[in-house]
């Protein structure tokens, strides 16, 4: 395969090559890169407010399809940031629930605001978010190793929700799409009447 | 051959005999070999180089070449200090600093004014060098890891910034700003954690 995909592909293989022992090990850089990847699965909430995220800049198309993925992250770090410097923020888990259920609303009614709306309105989330996961992150691993860990895992999660939210091309897709957004919706609503 | 597979080769073999550093039977060598390792180990090392070689590589032709040595001149500058005796103990908070600033121009994607991104490569280069020093061992060991520090942090970052720059297809410029905007966050999120400590 040539071209710069052929190279980082070779590249990326090199790496894991390379680093195979590091498996072995599983304190330190290691430990904490593996905790960040598996610390946003923890939550459900989290989960599919991230997966919503993806499918609706999917939905709305370019340019949001790429400026949400590169906003809600920065975004979600002065959240964490907040969190880690202790500035309260109230309500975090109910603003978390109600992303969830707004998000998915969004997808399934297959509103298309204007981008800076959108932008605004998960960039509001993306704080929420940010502050919570802030709170938690655990003094013993190796911070910069688990903050790029739990960044990729987010980041995997909103291409997950635009690798599915491309299917919307396709008519049947498109109500496929809509109907994972109800169900994130309700997804969302089920997490607000818990904490009711 | 050109500088990238060049780069690419001297960090294969590089790693690869990291693996044998048991045994090292030139004086000396095992010191710079570990030290031309050290940037890629090291996670937040890894984070800036990675941020500033992509905002490099965003950068017009003629102004990459310079910054590559401005960084380069600041790595040796840095050695240069650390060998006077010179203290700086706030190199990871200057090279996350760094990291931040750049991923979010990253992110950004609009050319950026040559004034602004030298003095982000100087400081990389020195905060680098100061927060490489080994700890423990002869000088002349640490003069040897810091040269390999050295060769190891040029050579990563020219290799991202020469490899970033070719790319032809919109979707990869667009996991560029993705790389940059994970990178910022990733820095931020532990520079908030470090000043809250």
């Amino acid at each position: 395969m040539r071209g710069p995909i052929g190279r980082i592909i070779g590249w990326l293989a090199v790496t894991i090559v390379l680093t195979a022992p590091a498996a072995a090990h599983t304190g330190g850089v290691a430990g904490g890169f593996a905790g960040g990847i598996a610390h946003p699965f923890f939550g459900p909430d989290h989960v599919v407010a991230m997966f919503a995220v993806g499918l609706w800049g999917a939905f709305l198309g370019a340019p949001a399809i790429f400026l949400l993925p590169i906003v809600f992250p920065l975004v979600m770090a002065a959240g964490g940031a907040l969190g880690i410097l202790g500035i309260p923020l109230p309500a975090v888990e109910t603003g978390i629930a109600v992303s969830a259920a707004v998000l998915g609303l969004m997808v399934a009614l297959a509103a298309n605001p204007p981008l800076w709306v959108a932008a605004l309105l998960v960039g509001i989330f993306a704080v929420f978010h940010g502050h919570a996961h802030g709170a938690e992150l655990p003094p013993g691993a190796d911070a910069v190793a688990y903050s790029i860990g739990f960044v990729i895992a987010t980041g995997l999660l909103h291409l997950l929700g635009i690798a599915f939210g491309l299917l919307a091309r396709w008519p049947a897709g498109r109500i496929a799409v809509r109907a994972a957004g109800g169900t994130i919706a309700l997804a969302g609503l089920i997490f607000l009447s818990r904490m009711a | 051959m050109t500088a990238r597979p060049a780069a690419l080769a001297v960090l294969w073999v590089a790693a690869g005999a990291g693996l044998a550093s048991a045994l090292a039977p030139i004086r000396g060598l095992a010191s710079f070999q570990g030290g031309l390792l050290h940037p890629v180990l090291v996670p937040a090392h890894v984070l800036t180089l990675a941020a500033l070689g992509l905002l490099i590589s965003q950068q017009p032709h003629r102004e990459r070449t310079a910054l590559l040595v401005v960084f380069a001149a600041a790595l040796c500058a840095g050695i240069g200090a650390i060998m006077t005796a010179a203290v700086f103990t706030a190199g990871t908070l200057v090279l996350l600093a760094v990291g931040a600033i750049a991923g979010l121009l990253v992110a950004r994607a609009r050319p950026v004014p040559l004034l602004l991104v030298a003095p982000l490569a100087a400081a990389a280069g020195v905060a680098l060098a100061f927060d490489s020093v080994p700890h423990e061992i002869s000088i002349a060991a640490t003069l040897h890891a810091l040269a390999g520090t050295a060769i190891g942090a040029a050579l990563t970052v020219t290799f991202v910034a020469c490899t970033m720059a070719d790319l032809q297809r919109a979707w990869l410029h667009i996991a560029v700003r993705i790389v940059g905007s994970w990178s910022a966050a990733s820095a931020i999120l532990v520079l908030a954690l470090r000043l809250a400590r």
